[in-house]
């Protein structure tokens, strides 16, 4: 009588283990991680309406982040500048550029630049730019370093854990309130000084609670 | 758990204890609740779900591209993200409600009363806070229109040019124009130059629902036009005689102040006010009154003329013979309390009764001394006063062809003038009429002009308030649809010119606040959002002594049962019809939404074999309605009462045919009241939804309440306040007293829990504290938290489900006789339990509690269990059954707060102590180096209670407003025996009857 299961039917045992004890956790690690704000979001870098580089502008240029984002220490937001701001310098700086036409459209004709966004938490999560600001957290934390891109790319997954991450041990991520926008500065690496640096400024108490951040 | 010795119901149903009461109750979302609409089964939806599943990819895993769009050029001091707040005024009627309005980046949000302005003293009222929805309402109408057609307002313009030039040959006597009433200098100035330029033109001023008869009563007594003030805070003896004060009056948000500080004054140690109401139907007013009589609104003027001859008054004449169905010794002991209190009464005569009562009332009044100090008059200035003979006269020079060209400034005539005008048909005889309408409206429908009338906070204009406070009208926002203002067409009718309404108003205030130094005095008007010293002088009219004998020619209408037609305490006259949120708002009092049932006593239902839901038709001056019944314990018997403002066919898709329009049986001659009318029953039925059946009290305290008398004497009087411990149980309420038959103070229980407790050291701790005996139930509140937290609209079937999503309500409580009930009110938000039952049941942890006492509902974790709304013993949890939101039209999505989460299907939410004010209030105060003080974070429910009923703040701030409250003997908390340790907390309503009075219904 001819066999009914062919010798290589003997391999499937251990195949089949190793595939159920293996292909839980690599489903589990490549949803954990390709599902994650740190696949999805971190490197997103859209392509702008107008090639607008930070790196020339504040990184060559030494342009001051409070210069266009001004409302970053006031308010919720800190809010993409109007065409007005543009203009200030392109009015008669490049004036006939082509890469500039659609701001030189939008001052004239009172449509406004409709940009991309980069950096969006969800509706249901509320940041506010100006806590952090007068805490001492630097633009650089969670934006990386703009004064190097060309085009700006999310750096920080901006996810919930990520920010708790902070709000549960500010120290590391806090610096004088004076140095916010310096994306430069780095921490003296003596722990007194650093200490020294950071009691001078008011005491923090980063909300933990849902609260905090859910409405 | 001691007994409560005074039973509470809600309802008749309850009351009888009706099986299918019962079952409604059981289940707290009823039978069909989650079930889908119009036939779409669970298994359907399954099945359905898994096909579209097993079809959908992956694809579009990316999040989707957004784009940010900044300004051009930011507009001077602006930045994104923070609110800015303007003063303007909402002009109603010939009242002006002073507001402090809060604009995101250029969209006004939220109304809030002006504190500095006397008409809202920092608050405001149900029509008020909704009033911001009527200017993003998606119906409104986008431009001008032409029999139809499109047009610009440069046509419109130019076709007037023509018109103009025909009328002006004949000095404009074929020309009239309607409006209503109105109490502004800037269109008192227009409307005074447009009669210069054309002497005969005809001018009829209209309001459907408006107080002619008080100022006809009034001119008879003074001898020229004034107008009233009434001084609640003053008064100490309040009689209201078929009127409603403290609801459907314009002023209504001062008279509310006025009499609750009045009745907080009587637990502070002070003289406690009392009101005593005498009423056919069941007000507001009457609803807050210790003593109530029921009497039919055709009676009123005998009542009077029987209290005018107890009260002495001059030419009252032998005390009349007594009134049927009226204890003397009522008048008797009412009497001699007005007497007791001279200069500290206060007699209020409504605005549908005859003006010969408003004359004697007013003589009444100043027999009593009450002249000048708790009633005030001054003469009307800048305004135009309502008057239906001026709308009947021009209805008949319209019929006869007289009119050639009729503009309608302001109103729907078409709708609301009364049914014996016909006031369509005339208006079909009118060669060009212009309509200025919000919407298309039933005017507009029929004009050969149509404008797109501005709202108030798109417009430039100003008001008098009453007493003669003005302010200026300012625009939060461009017209958002090139809307025109009265102001605009008036001034382009005058001039010929299309001037801005800016220019317009300041021509008026150069002579008001001098040409010297004007833009910075106007700077100043416009910031403070009034003119200081503005108020008119008072005038002391005549005695009037021919005032009461007059009464008696006052002949009570035939028999037959009395119709009275009452205006809509949330749609007033059907103007905010197309306002989803006044809609859905249950009546203060009848607490039915979406419509308007003709309203009946038990004894007048059960004489015509009616229960809720059945079709009458009403015969009344050879008209006829069908429409459903609804009971109201507390109605007169004989009575039936029908609202106006509804049955609308060019409203909008929210009003339009929603509910009866009862305009088409209401006749010039009795606007107000009327007998004559028949009820028959119908065999049909129609199904009305109402929010009273929505919970009961099940024999448990949830209202406490006690008398004056019991207060000082109880042993609770003799208890220092102490202060409440920080997040723990209300102050410890003193033994019940002897005699307390009213289960007030209860004994305290003990309090212990297997939970671990949360410590609240740290911090503010919010609280708060609602009086019962403060609270009026005008539903102000419930507005005010719709707008502030982006409540959604859902709709008459689904209220009828139980799923109305109101965070706040307000809870009406019948107690005592069946005909002749008392009733509180009491707003229930969520208690913020300290240990509450729904955080303890959600299994995903969306909802959880926080260091500073509240208790978090985190909207993105809640997979809609619904757990927590069945834990929660005060069901004050809302579920989000639909997505509500889907399909909001672009416009409306203006009006939400942008800092409230706007909730999605499958999630449930609730009353969060407005947590977007305490953040910003704490980050406010942070980053400006001081900790958080009392009064910095108002709740929306507070800043807009009139009543001044709520208290919010830190509790573990001994000098804080709150905890003082919390330390008030009459604290108590809502079923504290479970221990949930609620962070709201009541205070018990006092009563204050007359005990000359007692045992006397």
């Amino acid at each position: 009588m001819a066999q009914i299961f062919a010798p290589w039917w003997n391999k499937l045992p251990i195949v089949a283990a190793l595939v159920a004890g293996l292909g839980p956790v690599v489903a589990t690690a490549g949803v954990w991680y390709y599902f994650s704000p740190w696949y999805t979001d971190v490197g997103y870098r859209p392509v702008q309406p107008v090639p607008y580089s930070h790196k020339l502008h504040v990184g060559e240029l030494g342009l001051d982040c409070r210069y266009c984002h001004a409302s970053v220490e006031r308010s919720a937001v800190a809010n993409i500048p109007p065409t007005q701001t543009c203009m200030n310098c392109h009015q008669l700086v490049k004036r006939d550029s082509a890469l500039l036409a659609p701001i030189r459209d939008s001052a004239q004709s009172g449509r406004p630049m409709r940009w991309i966004r980069v950096h969006k938490l969800p509706d249901y999560a509320y940041f506010t730019h100006r806590s952090h600001i007068a805490a001492g957290v630097g633009c650089v934390t969670c934006h990386g370093r703009i004064d190097e891109m060309e085009t700006v790319t999310q750096m920080a997954p901006l996810s919930m854990s990520w920010c708790l991450d902070c709000h549960r041990d500010p120290g590391p991520n806090r610096r004088p309130v004076s140095e916010v926008t310096n994306m430069k500065w780095t921490p003296p690496r003596d722990a007194q000084a650093r200490a020294a640096l950071l009691s001078h400024e008011r005491p923090v108490n980063p909300p933990t609670e849902c609260s905090g951040c859910h409405r | 758990m001691p007994p409560v010795s005074r039973t509470y119901w809600r309802s008749l149903a309850q009351l009888e204890d009706r099986p299918e009461f019962r079952d409604a109750l059981e289940r707290e979302f009823p039978e069909g609740a989650s079930e889908l609409p119009d036939g779409v089964s669970r298994r359907d939806m399954i099945m359905l779900l898994g096909a579209s599943l097993s079809l959908a990819g992956l694809a579009g895993c990316r999040r989707p591209v957004e784009e940010i769009v900044p300004y051009v050029a930011y507009p001077e001091d602006t930045l994104p993200g923070i609110p800015r707040y303007y003063a303007t005024t909402m002009p109603f009627r010939r009242s002006a409600y002073g507001l402090i309005v809060e604009s995101h980046e250029g969209r006004p949000t939220k109304i809030e009363g002006n504190p500095a302005h006397p008409s809202t003293l920092g608050a405001s009222s149900l029509r008020v806070q909704a009033s911001v929805l009527g200017l993003y309402d998606p119906d409104r109408s986008q431009s001008v229109r032409q029999q139809g057609t499109a047009k610009s307002w440069k046509d419109f313009v130019t076709a007037w040019g023509q018109l103009a030039a025909a009328h002006a040959a004949d000095g404009g006597a074929g020309l009239a124009v309607i409006s209503d009433s109105f109490s502004s200098p800037t269109l008192a100035r227009l409307t005074a130059a447009l009669r210069t330029r054309y002497p005969k033109m005809q001018w009829a001023t209209y309001d459907a629902v408006s107080d002619e008869q008080r100022l006809a009563g009034l001119k008879s007594a003074a001898g020229r036009d004034v107008d009233l003030m009434l001084r609640f805070d003053r008064a100490s003896v309040i009689l209201a005689l078929d009127a409603d004060p403290l609801l459907t009056d314009p002023e209504m948000i001062r008279h509310a102040r006025g009499f609750a500080d009045g009745r907080r004054a009587g637990v502070s140690g002070g003289e406690m006010n009392r009101l005593y109401a005498v009423e056919g139907v069941h007000s507001l007013t009457g609803a807050m009154a210790d003593h109530r009589l029921r009497l039919e609104s055709r009676q009123i003027a005998a009542f009077v003329a029987a209290l005018a001859a107890r009260l002495s008054a001059p030419a009252a004449g032998a005390a009349p013979a007594s009134i049927p169905g009226v204890d003397p010794r009522w008048i008797e002991a009412l009497a001699k309390d007005l007497l007791a209190n001279r200069g500290k009464g206060l007699i209020v005569a409504g605005e549908r009764q005859p003006a010969a009562v408003h004359a004697a009332v007013c003589a009444l009044n100043a027999h009593l001394g009450n002249t000048g100090k708790t009633v005030t008059y001054h003469e009307t200035k800048d305004a135009a006063l309502p008057s239906v003979s001026s709308l009947a006269s021009l209805v008949a020079a319209m019929k006869g062809g007289a009119i050639q060209t009729l503009v309608v400034l302001g109103g729907n005539p078409v709708f609301d003038a009364p049914a014996d005008l016909d006031f369509a048909a005339a208006m079909a005889k009118v060669p060009h009429a212009i309509a200025l309408g919000h919407t298309i409206d039933e005017t507009s429908v029929k004009a050969e002009w149509h404008i797109p009338r501005a709202h108030y906070l798109e417009s430039w204009g100003d008001a008098r308030a009453v007493g003669g406070t003005a302010s200026v009208v300012q625009p939060l926002i461009l017209p958002l649809f090139g809307g025109k203002t009265p102001v605009e067409v008036l001034g382009m009718m005058v001039a010929g010119e299309d001037d801005p309404g800016y220019d317009i108003v300041r021509d008026t205030w150069k002579p008001i606040l001098g040409e010297e130094d004007f833009d910075r005095k106007w700077n100043r008007v416009l910031h403070d959002g009034l003119l200081a010293g503005s108020e008119l002088p008072e005038v002391v009219p005549a005695a009037g002594t021919q005032a009461v004998a007059e009464l008696s020619r006052t002949v009570a209408s035939g028999g037959g049962a009395e119709i009275v037609f009452l205006q809509s305490p949330s749609l007033h006259d059907g103007r905010f019809a197309n306002d989803g949120w006044l809609q859905e708002l249950p009546d203060p009092l009848t607490k039915f939404v979406w419509d308007n049932p003709a309203l009946v006593s038990p004894k007048t239902a059960e004489s015509l074999h009616l229960a809720d839901e059945d079709v009458v038709r009403i015969d009344y001056a050879s008209r006829s309605l069908e429409l459903p019944v609804a009971i109201v314990p507390g109605m007169a018997d004989g009575v039936v009462a029908v609202t106006v403002g509804y049955g609308r066919s060019h409203a909008g898709r929210i009003g339009s045919g929603v509910g009866f329009n009862t305009f088409a049986i209401r006749t010039s001659t009795a606007p107000g009241f009327d007998g004559g009318a028949s009820l028959s029953k119908l065999s049909r039925a129609y199904a009305l939804s109402t929010t009273q059946d929505h919970g009961s009290m099940e024999e448990r305290p949830i209202v406490r309440e006690s008398t004056l008398a019991e207060l000082r004497s109880g042993p609770a009087a003799r208890t220092q306040g102490s202060e409440a411990a920080p997040g723990a149980e209300p102050a410890p309420a003193a033994k019940r007293g002897e005699g307390g038959a009213l289960g007030v103070f209860e004994e305290d229980a003990k309090h212990f829990s297997l939970w671990k407790e949360h410590s609240y050291d740290q911090g503010p701790q919010w609280g708060m504290t609602i009086d019962l005996n403060a609270c009026i139930g005008c539903t102000a509140c419930m507005v005010a938290c719709q707008s502030e937290n982006n409540v959604p609209v859902v709709g008459k079937i689904q209220v009828r489900k139980s799923r109305e999503m109101h965070w706040l309500r307000v809870d009406r409580y019948f107690s005592g006789d069946l005909s002749s009930p008392e009733t509180v009110f009491q707003p229930i938000p969520c208690m913020q339990c300290e240990d509450a039952p729904c955080e303890q049941v959600c299994p995903v942890a969306a909802t959880v509690h926080d260091g500073q006492g509240l208790n978090v509902m985190v909207y993105n974790r809640c997979i809609g269990t619904r757990y927590c709304s069945n834990n929660c013993p005060y069901k004050v949890r809302r579920f989000n059954f639909f997505n509500f939101t889907k399909d909001t039209p672009d416009v409306l999505k203006l009006a939400m707060n942008p800092d409230v989460t706007v909730r999605a299907r499958g999630v449930m939410e609730k009353c969060t102590y407005c947590v977007q004010r305490i953040n910003r209030g704490k980050i406010d105060a942070k980053l400006a180096g001081h900790p958080v003080r009392d009064g910095d974070v108002k709740t929306a429910c507070q800043q807009a209670c009139p009543a001044a009923a709520i208290e919010f703040g830190d509790i573990r701030d001994p000098s804080s407003r709150v905890a003082k409250a919390k330390a008030d003997p009459r604290n108590y908390a809502l079923l504290d025996e479970l221990n949930t340790k609620p962070r709201t907390t009541y205070l018990a309503k006092v009563r204050n009857p007359n005990p000359d009075l007692k045992g006397v219904i």
